[in-house]
């Protein structure tokens, strides 16, 4: 027989799984800091090469003015104002990481809680299913 | 009115039954005027740019996700620029990246806008993109509007400038001036700087009224957007001394709040879940699910109820319904 009672929160649950089920998992796998942390080393790296790709667009684009910076007596000047860029770029990017893998992280921890709550459900009409059931079988 | 809020439960229905075929063909449908207007454009590359190769992409596209259109017209538009010249190519590859590794490593939900924008700037309503993010999307939507545009106006300088780029007819452009006027069409160009700053301020009024606790607010919210699309590009063209395109923003800024009431008609209130097939099991069974949304108006006898504020006398207490039907009470909590 189909339990329609069961049903219900197997059906939210299915629907968790296929829908937000893969985005969700880190948030089951990790702690917070460590899922904000594992997030800042990517943005680390792609931070990195966005700024990398912007100075190589500067480079194309003011061909003369980098080559009499790279010839001259200006090249540690160059790198100060590269490296400072680089900073205050960073910073941005990686602050904007850090709020958005916060609010991330809160968003899908809490589908979790629901998740789970709704697997609480199914335990306990499990369990009540079972009680019904054992004092039947020991008549 | 109640006509139209039939015929929108109707539609609802009909896209809840048939949500497997709409959205392919609408994913279709985007993917054929992308590719038709890159061809139209930007075709370069005559071997790509033909109608039949722009029907198999949408075809592909209304297979895959999504972000897989954003893909393909990504490489063809590379592959159009590389067929004009290499620089322009190494250009449009750069920013492309650029724009992956900034904004889509956070959010590619709303990657689409990149498509849209550009197919809606050629098709003179970009002005519904910012009102569309701000009233369906999130407050971040607003970055996929900036980088649509500057897609677009990247694209539009090309295009304008392909003459002088173009690496067979004009040997005597050297690479780096090649360079200079494919990125000049981002940095010198104010119209854009124009464009992106006030839709981007479209964008963020719009969401953040959409979401205040009052009266109307997704009415209020639109109507906000397109006043600030309209005025701040009037004065922007006059400032900038480019009145011509005036008309086109009045004409546009006309047909998007059309669309925008579209949108609030067809979106506003309403729980567009969709559809869901679920396989699971449990210990007895496997399932499989068809859960349908349910429709809140259905047919033209429907009854109204009036509810007045003396009501208040008729409002049933959980005590009195307990003892209506003779039940604990606390089986209501």
């Amino acid at each position: 027989m189909i339990h329609e009672e069961r049903l219900k929160p197997m059906i939210k649950m299915a629907m968790f799984d296929k829908n937000d089920g893969k985005a969700c998992k880190p948030m089951i796998q990790y702690a917070r800091t460590d899922y904000i942390s594992m997030q800042l080393l990517g943005s680390l790296v792609t931070g990195t090469i966005a700024f990398v790709l912007l100075c190589v667009m500067w480079g194309l684009y003011d061909t003369q003015e980098l080559m009499k910076m790279l010839n001259g007596a200006y090249i540690f000047d160059l790198l100060k104002v590269v490296l400072v860029k680089y900073g205050i770029f960073m910073v941005v990017y990686l602050t904007v990481t850090y709020i958005v893998y916060q609010i991330r992280y809160s968003y899908r921890r809490k589908q979790v809680k629901i998740y789970y709550k709704n697997l609480k459900e199914i335990n306990m009409i499990y369990e009540r299913e079972e009680k019904l059931k054992s004092p039947s079988q020991q008549e | 009115m109640v006509a139209l809020l039939e015929i929108k439960e109707k539609l609802v229905q009909i896209y809840g039954k048939y949500e497997a075929y709409i959205i392919p063909l609408l994913r279709f449908l985007l993917g054929v005027i992308t590719f038709t207007l890159i061809n139209v454009n930007i075709g370069y590359m005559k071997m790509l740019s033909t109608m039949p190769v722009a029907l198999i992409l949408a075809a592909l596209c209304s297979v895959l996700p999504v972000n897989a259109m954003i893909a393909l017209a990504a490489i063809v538009v590379l592959l159009d620029l590389y067929a004009l010249a290499l620089e322009v190519f190494v250009v449009g590859a750069l920013i492309f990246a650029f724009i992956y590794f900034v904004y889509y490593r956070f959010s590619p939900r709303y990657g689409y806008n990149a498509v849209l924008m550009p197919v809606c700037f050629k098709l003179g309503i970009p002005y519904a993109v910012p009102i569309g993010s701000g009233l369906l999307g999130e407050m971040y939507s607003v970055v996929s509007v900036v980088c649509g545009s500057v897609i677009y106006f990247f694209l539009k300088g090309v295009h304008e400038n392909e003459a002088t780029l173009n690496s067979a007819s004009d040997a005597g452009t050297s690479a780096t001036s090649k360079i200079t006027i494919t990125l000049n069409q981002l940095l010198m160009n104010k119209e854009m700087f124009l464009v992106i700053a006030i839709f981007a301020i479209a964008t963020i009024v719009v969401y953040i009224i959409r979401r205040l606790d009052i009266d109307n607010a997704w009415m209020i919210a639109w109507i906000a957007g397109v006043l600030i699309e309209i005025i701040g590009l009037i004065s922007g063209y006059l400032l900038l001394g480019i009145p011509g395109k005036i008309f086109g923003v009045i004409l546009g800024g006309g047909i998007s709040a059309f669309l925008a009431w579209g949108m609030q008609f067809m979106f506003f209130n309403l729980d567009y879940t969709r559809t869901e097939r679920l396989q699971f099991e449990d210990d007895e069974y496997y399932y499989y699910v068809k859960a349908v949304p349910k429709a809140v108006v259905t047919s033209s006898d429907k009854q109204v109820k009036h509810i007045h504020k003396n009501d208040d006398k008729e409002r049933i207490t959980k005590k009195k319904f307990a003892e209506e039907m003779d039940i604990d009470e606390e089986l209501l909590n």
